[in-house]
C-alpha cells in the first residue's frame, strides 16, 4: 500500500481549502490595507500606510482601541477569577454541585444574541426587573447593601443609590448612558464567559492528586488559603494559561452584544474592533480601512497565541 | 466541628444561589415576557406567568384578523402571533440546513486528511501537519472581511454557499481527529488491508466507526458554534429573509422594539432559543464535553 497514491486524494481537499479559506485571506487583507480599494470599485491605488495612519490618529479609531482594550482587560480577569471561584466552590460542595454547574453553563450554550435582547429588557429603565427591584428597595436593606452604606467611607446620604431614590427613582439607563454602557456590556460578557472557564477549571481540579493536599498539610499548610497557594494554584498553572488565552481570543471577538445593544455608542464608548470592521467595511463600504483594522486585529491574536506557546514551553511546567 | 462544616456548606450554597439567580435573570425575563400580556409587561406585574386572562388583542385586530380569532389567553396569543408574523419554521430549517451541511463537509474533508496525517507515510507529511498547526492560530471571524470580499467578487453574497463555504475546513477537526487516530493500533489497519480493503474503504468503514465518540463531541462543538453564530450570517446575508438563520431571525423580531408588542417578540425568541437549550439539558455531559473540546488543544 505504501506506494499507493491515496494520500494525495486524502490531503488535497484539506490543503486546497486551507489555502483558499484561511491563508490567502490573510494576504488579501494585508494587500487591501495598503490600497484605497472599496468593494465594487474597478480600480484602486496604492496608498502606503495611509489607512494605518488614520487608524492610529483619528479619534474614532483611538476610541475603538480604547473600547476593545477596556472590554478585554475587564472581562478576561473577572471571568477567569469567577470561573475559578465557582469551580472551587462546586468542588467542595457535598450536594447540589451538578445543578449549579448546569445553571452556570447555560449562558455558554444559549444563543448569545437572544440573551443579549433578554438582558436589554432585564436592564430596561421602565420595563426591566433590575431597575424596578432597585426602585422598590429605596429606604430598605437593598439601599444599604447595594449603595455600599456598609463601607465606612461611604456617606449614606451621598451614595449613588440614595441619590437615585431621592431624584425620582433616577436609576441608570444601563445601556444608553455614556458612563455605564461599556461596563454593562462587559457584565454581559462576563456573565456569558465564566461558566466555560468554570468547566475547564473543574476538569483541572479533578486532575490534582489528593496526596498533594495531605503532603501540604504535613508541611504545615493547614488553612484553605495556604493550601490553595501551595497546591491548587500552581497545579492549575497550565489550565489557567489555557483559560486566559482562549478567553482573551474570544473576548477580542465580541460582536453580537455590541451590534444588537449599543451599535458602538453612546459616543463610541463601546466601539470594539469586530464591530468597527463590520460597520466600516460592510455598512459604509470602506473596505480598505476595514482591512487595516483586520490586520491589526489578527496581529493581536497571533502575538497572544505565540506568547502563550512561548510561556508554555518556558514556564508552566511544575 | 460537624456543626461548623454545615454552616460552611450553608454559606457556600447562599453564595451560589445568589450567583444562580443573577445568571438566570435574563432567562426568567425572556420566558416571563413571552407568557404575559402587554399591560402586565409594561407595569412589571403578574410574576412569572401573569394572570392569563382571556382578552381581545388590539394589535391582532388591527392586523386584520377577526375579533373572535384575536380573543384568547396571553400565552396562546404571544406564541400564535409570533408564528403568524414571521416564518419561524423556515428560520429553524435554515439553521438545520446550514449547521448540518457545515458539519458533514467538515467531516468529509477532515477525516481522510487526519487519517493520512496519522497513519500514512508520505513525502511532505510534516509540512502539511505544520500547516494545520499554523492555521489553528487563525480565527475565522478575524478574516471575515477578506472572505467577504472574495465571496462578493464571486457573486455569492446572499446564498447558502456564503453561509457554509468559509466553514468547510475545520483545521481544529483535522487536528482533533489526527490525535484520535494516533491512538488507533496499526494492526487494525493492517488487518483491514490484508482483507483486501482499499484506503478509501479503510477511512470510512474502519476509521470512522472507531472515531464515533470523538466525532460526536466534535459534532456538538461544531453545531452549537454555527447555530449560535450571528457575526458571519450578518455579514453575508443582507436582506433575503428566505436565508435567515435563527440569530438573524431574532434580530428581525427585535426590529419593532419601540412600537410593537413585546410578548410575541419574546415568544419568537424563546422558540428559536429553546431547541438547543433543551438538547443541552438532556445530554448535558456530552455537551459540556463537546464545547470544552478546545480545551484539548
Amino acid at each position: 500500500m505504501h506506494n499507493s497514491k491515496a494520500h494525495i486524494w486524502f490531503i488535497a481537499p484539506a490543503i486546497i481549502l486551507m489555502i483558499i479559506i484561511l491563508i490567502f485571506p490573510l494576504f488579501l487583507a494585508g494587500g487591501i490595507s495598503f490600497t484605497d480599494y472599496n468593494l465594487g470599485n474597478k480600480t484602486f491605488e496604492w496608498v502606503g500606510l495611509e489607512n494605518y495612519d488614520k487608524m492610529f490618529n483619528r479619534k474614532t479609531y483611538v476610541k475603538m482601541i480604547w473600547a476593545t482594550a477596556t472590554y478585554v482587560i475587564v472581562v478576561v480577569p473577572i471571568s477567569v477569577v469567577l470561573g475559578l471561584c465557582a469551580a472551587m466552590l462546586l468542588n467542595s460542595l457535598r450536594f447540589g454541585a451538578d445543578i449549579y454547574k448546569t445553571i452556570f453553563f447555560l449562558p455558554v450554550m444559549a444563543t448569545l444574541l437572544a440573551m443579549a435582547i433578554a438582558w436589554e429588557f432585564t436592564l430596561h429603565p421602565t420595563l426591566g426587573i433590575v431597575n424596578s427591584f432597585l426602585a422598590n428597595g429605596c429606604g430598605g436593606v437593598r439601599e444599604f447593601i447595594l449603595g455600599f452604606h456598609w463601607l465606612p467611607w461611604v456617606d449614606s446620604q451621598e451614595s449613588w443609590y440614595t441619590a437615585a431614590c431621592a431624584n425620582n427613582m433616577d436609576f441608570p439607563y444601563w445601556l444608553k448612558q455614556k458612563n455605564t454602557a461599556i461596563w454593562t456590556v462587559c457584565f454581559i460578557g462576563i456573565w456569558q464567559a465564566f461558566g466555560f472557564n468554570m468547566v475547564l477549571y473543574l476538569a483541572g481540579l479533578t486532575s490534582i492528586p489528593r496526596e498533594l493536599y495531605q503532603a501540604a498539610e504535613m508541611d504545615g499548610a493547614k488553612s484553605t488559603w495556604e493550601q490553595f497557594k501551595l497546591v491548587t494554584w500552581p497545579m492549575l498553572g497550565p489550565t489557567t494559561l489555557f483559560v486566559v488565552t482562549i478567553t482573551t481570543i474570544r473576548t477580542f471577538q465580541v460582536f453580537d452584544t455590541i451590534e444588537i445593544l449599543t451599535k458602538g455608542g453612546p459616543s463610541k464608548t463601546t466601539y470594539v474592533m469586530m464591530y468597527a470592521i463590520f460597520e466600516k467595511a460592510i455598512q459604509q463600504n470602506l473596505t480598505s480601512i476595514g482591512a487595516a483594522i483586520t490586520v491589526v486585529f489578527i496581529g493581536f491574536i497571533l502575538v497572544l497565541t505565540f506568547f502563550q506557546r512561548y510561556v508554555i514551553e518556558k514556564r508552566v511546567h511544575y | 466541628m460537624e456543626a461548623k462544616q454545615y454552616i460552611g456548606e450553608g454559606w457556600k450554597h447562599a453564595i451560589l444561589i445568589i450567583g444562580a439567580i443573577v445568571v438566570m435573570l435574563p432567562f426568567y425575563m425572556m420566558v416571563s415576557m413571552s407568557l404575559k400580556s402587554q399591560q402586565e409587561i409594561q407595569s412589571i406585574s403578574g410574576g412569572l406567568i401573569g394572570a392569563q386572562e382571556t382578552q381581545t388583542f388590539p394589535v391582532c385586530v388591527k392586523t386584520g384578523y377577526s375579533e373572535e380569532t384575536c380573543t384568547m389567553k396571553p400565552y396562546q396569543y404571544n406564541y400564535w402571533f409570533a408564528f403568524e408574523k414571521a416564518p419561524i419554521p423556515r428560520y429553524l430549517m435554515n439553521g438545520v440546513i446550514v449547521t448540518l451541511s457545515i458539519f458533514i463537509i467538515q467531516v468529509l474533508v477532515a477525516l481522510p486528511c487526519a487519517y493520512a496525517l496519522a497513519k500514512l507515510r508520505f513525502y511532505g507529511r510534516e509540512f502539511v501537519f505544520s500547516m494545520v498547526l499554523f492555521c489553528l492560530l487563525i480565527p475565522v471571524h478575524g478574516i471575515a472581511l477578506p472572505l467577504y470580499v472574495m465571496l462578493a467578487q464571486a457573486g455569492l453574497v446572499d446564498t447558502y454557499s456564503a453561509l457554509i463555504l468559509p466553514w468547510t475546513i475545520s483545521v481544529f477537526g483535522i487536528f482533533l481527529m489526527r490525535q484520535f487516530f494516533m491512538t488507533v493500533p496499526d494492526e487494525l489497519i493492517d488487518a483491514a488491508r490484508m482483507d483486501g480493503m482499499g484506503e478509501y474503504a479503510i477511512v470510512w468503514k474502519v476509521m470512522l466507526p472507531t472515531a464515533i465518540p470523538a466525532l460526536l463531541a466534535f459534532a456538538i462543538f461544531s453545531v452549537v458554534a454555527h447555530w449560535n453564530d450571528y457575526f458571519w450570517p450578518r455579514m453575508v446575508i443582507t436582506g433575503n429573509r428566505d436565508l435567515f438563520t435563527p440569530p438573524l431571525g431574532i434580530r428581525e423580531f427585535r426590529g419593532g422594539i419601540d412600537s410593537d408588542e413585546f410578548g410575541p417578540m419574546m415568544a419568537s425568541i424563546v422558540t428559536v432559543t429553546v431547541p438547543l437549550i433543551v438538547a443541552f439539558i438532556i445530554a448535558q455531559k456530552r455537551f459540556i464535553e463537546g464545547i470544552t473540546l478546545t480545551g484539548m488543544k
